[in-house]
């Protein structure tokens, strides 16, 4: 029987009576998977589950067709896991820090090994440099050639680019890319919803320990929202009925549509405007992003109490 | 168990990264020896050094252990830990590999303190006094390590184990057989340095330069050293299921 590469059936994980992960169902393979969610939403949870640092409390999970809870050896053997939290020795060049891996995973050749993973990840001119000197994504890039060492199957990242710079972050992510064309899985969990638009073949949008909406980025866009159209405009107008075009109302002097696309609705509405003589000064287009798909879905559910409402505002504010 | 090696090595070469690390450890023992071995106005012995030295020793092994432990807090507050923990090797590795860093490092220490206390006039031993001597400090240190690391990862964070370390320490350093013998404590000392495991180390060493094989103490330490790496390995399981 062929597997997917990461299987969850039912997990859950209490902290005393804290619910962190609630009843989760999940199949994952050779894709890049995002597990999209505020801060102490489960995220963090959930991966060390799946990378056998914390015992589910109940339900399973599969990774390459072993189970975590009871081979956890067979397990290790097939993934890689990079922490949120950079943890790499500054005081060792970035070849001793990965030939460190090299020699705990037991590779044969490792010295070709090494030098590989440190060219995959533009690191081999400076590999022999103190990581010290290194900068924040370059040693970012040195956890992931640690990671790719000894070939896994599965590739988890908490969090890979937080706090890195935008050219930095689009290196990562374009690494990440050319892995999973490899043929690797790879599971990341971030809150920075444009980039699991961008560069995530599907997501999970985690609140509370549950899966509030799974698909493709371009799905959950398509599902929950249309495109809105406003128009600034000044006089009467008496919206036509146009095809594919919705009127929704006007407050002063904005009209508003939806639209199945709203880029070809664009020129339709401004012709039936200036068609009808009344004068039009701005057009604008919003497209729904993947931040509103996540208020749609993680919105809904919201309850007063608890510690993790506090710290889901917060985020909800700095993503604005 | 070879990843054993790799952790301790990693440790090792981090360590001898940082040039002052190396030489305030090397030096730190020396001057123990010069300024309590030379200075003090004893009576009780006719060559003060060669009866401190054991309690130096012992000093440097309990020192290098507990700032051993540190270092493993260090790996679990940075996240190193959770790192190492994801890799197919043993997990217990983790573990004796920084046992075995810290032991190594103190019989390092160990080394420079010989050669240091008989430039300054102790006496010469033969090569069975010594092996004999090093067997009992690995084997303090391999008790004294466990110890640390099993509060280490008991502890939540590096205040806090800084803080344990002292308590530890201190006391158990003035209150074991390093500084005096025991007919010249008072009774209520003496009571309590005959039970301090680092008295057993200390009296061990000076009875192997007496010329007498002290397989009581030896005993004792391994007896209590495999509780303590038993313990230890229970606590490394329960933190890291």
């Amino acid at each position: 029987m062929v597997m997917n590469a990461i299987e969850t059936l039912g997990l859950t994980k209490y902290y005393d009576s804290l619910c962190a992960v609630d009843d989760l169902t999940l199949s994952v393979d050779n894709e890049i998977f995002a597990l999209l969610g505020p801060n102490g939403s489960g995220k963090t949870t959930t991966v060390l589950m799946l990378t056998t640092l914390l015992r589910p409390t109940r339900g399973s999970a599969m990774v390459c067709g072993y189970d975590v809870s009871r081979e956890g050896d067979s397990v290790r053997k097939k993934l890689s896991y990079v922490p949120q939290d950079m943890a790499i020795d500054i005081r060792l060049t970035g070849r001793e820090n990965v030939m460190f891996f090299a020699k705990i995973y037991g590779i044969p050749d490792r010295n070709d090994r090494v030098d590989e993973a440190l060219a995959i990840m533009e690191l081999g001119d400076r590999a022999d440099e103190l990581v010290k000197n290194y900068s924040g994504g370059m040693r970012r890039r040195l956890e992931l050639a640690q990671a790719l060492v000894h070939e896994p199957a599965v590739l988890f990242l908490d969090e890979p680019t937080i706090g890195l710079d935008v050219a930095a972050r689009k290196k990562i992510w374009e690494h990440i890319q050319k892995l999973r064309k490899g043929g690797m899985t790879i599971f990341v969990t971030t809150h920075y919803m444009d980039e699991a638009d961008q560069f995530c073949d599907r997501v999970g949008i985690i609140s509370r320990g549950r899966i509030m909406a799974l698909g493709t980025p371009a799905e959950l866009k398509a599902r929950l929202m249309k495109d809105v159209v406003t128009a600034r405009i000044s006089g009467t107008f008496v919206p036509p009925p146009l095809e594919g075009i919705r009127f929704i109302g006007r407050t002063g002097d904005e009209i508003s549509f939806t639209a199945e696309n709203g880029r070809e609705a664009l020129p339709l509405i401004a012709q039936e405007i200036t068609k009808a003589g009344t004068s039009l000064h701005a057009l604008s287009l919003h497209e729904p992003t993947l931040d509103d798909v996540f208020l749609t879905a993680v919105g809904a559910h919201e309850e007063p109490h608890n510690f993790d409402d506090h710290r889901f505002r917060t985020m909800l504010r700095r993503r604005k | 168990m070879r990843s054993v090696w790799y952790f301790m090595e990693r440790d090792m070469l981090k360590w001898t990264r940082s040039r002052i690390a190396v030489v305030t450890l090397l030096i730190m023992p020396a001057a123990w020896l010069i300024f309590v071995g030379l200075a003090l106005p004893v009576t009780f012995t006719g060559n003060y050094l060669d009866f401190i030295t054991p309690g130096i020793l012992v000093m440097t092994m309990l020192a290098s252990s507990l700032q051993g432990g540190a270092l493993l807090m260090f790996d679990k507050i940075l996240g190193f830990l959770n790192k190492f923990l994801a890799l197919p090797s043993p997990r217990e590795s983790i573990l004796f590999g920084k046992i075995l860093f810290m032991t190594i490092r103190g019989v390092l220490q160990a080394t420079v303190i010989f050669c240091v206390a008989t430039l300054l006039g102790a006496s010469i031993l033969s090569p069975a006094q010594y092996f004999l001597i090093y067997v009992i400090l690995i084997l303090f240190g391999v008790l004294l390590s466990g110890l640390a690391a099993t509060v280490a990862l008991y502890l939540e964070d590096h205040d806090t184990y800084t803080a344990v370390n002292t308590l530890i320490s201190m006391p158990l350093f003035f209150t074991s057989s390093a500084l005096m013998p025991y007919n010249v404590m008072p009774p209520w000392l003496a009571a309590i340095a005959h039970v301090n495991p680092l008295s057993f180390a200390i009296d061990a060493i000076r009875s192997v330069e007496a010329g007498i094989i002290p397989f009581f103490q030896i005993g004792l330490l391994v007896v209590l050293g495999i509780i303590v790496l038993t313990l230890c390995v229970r606590v490394f399981r329960n933190v890291t299921v």
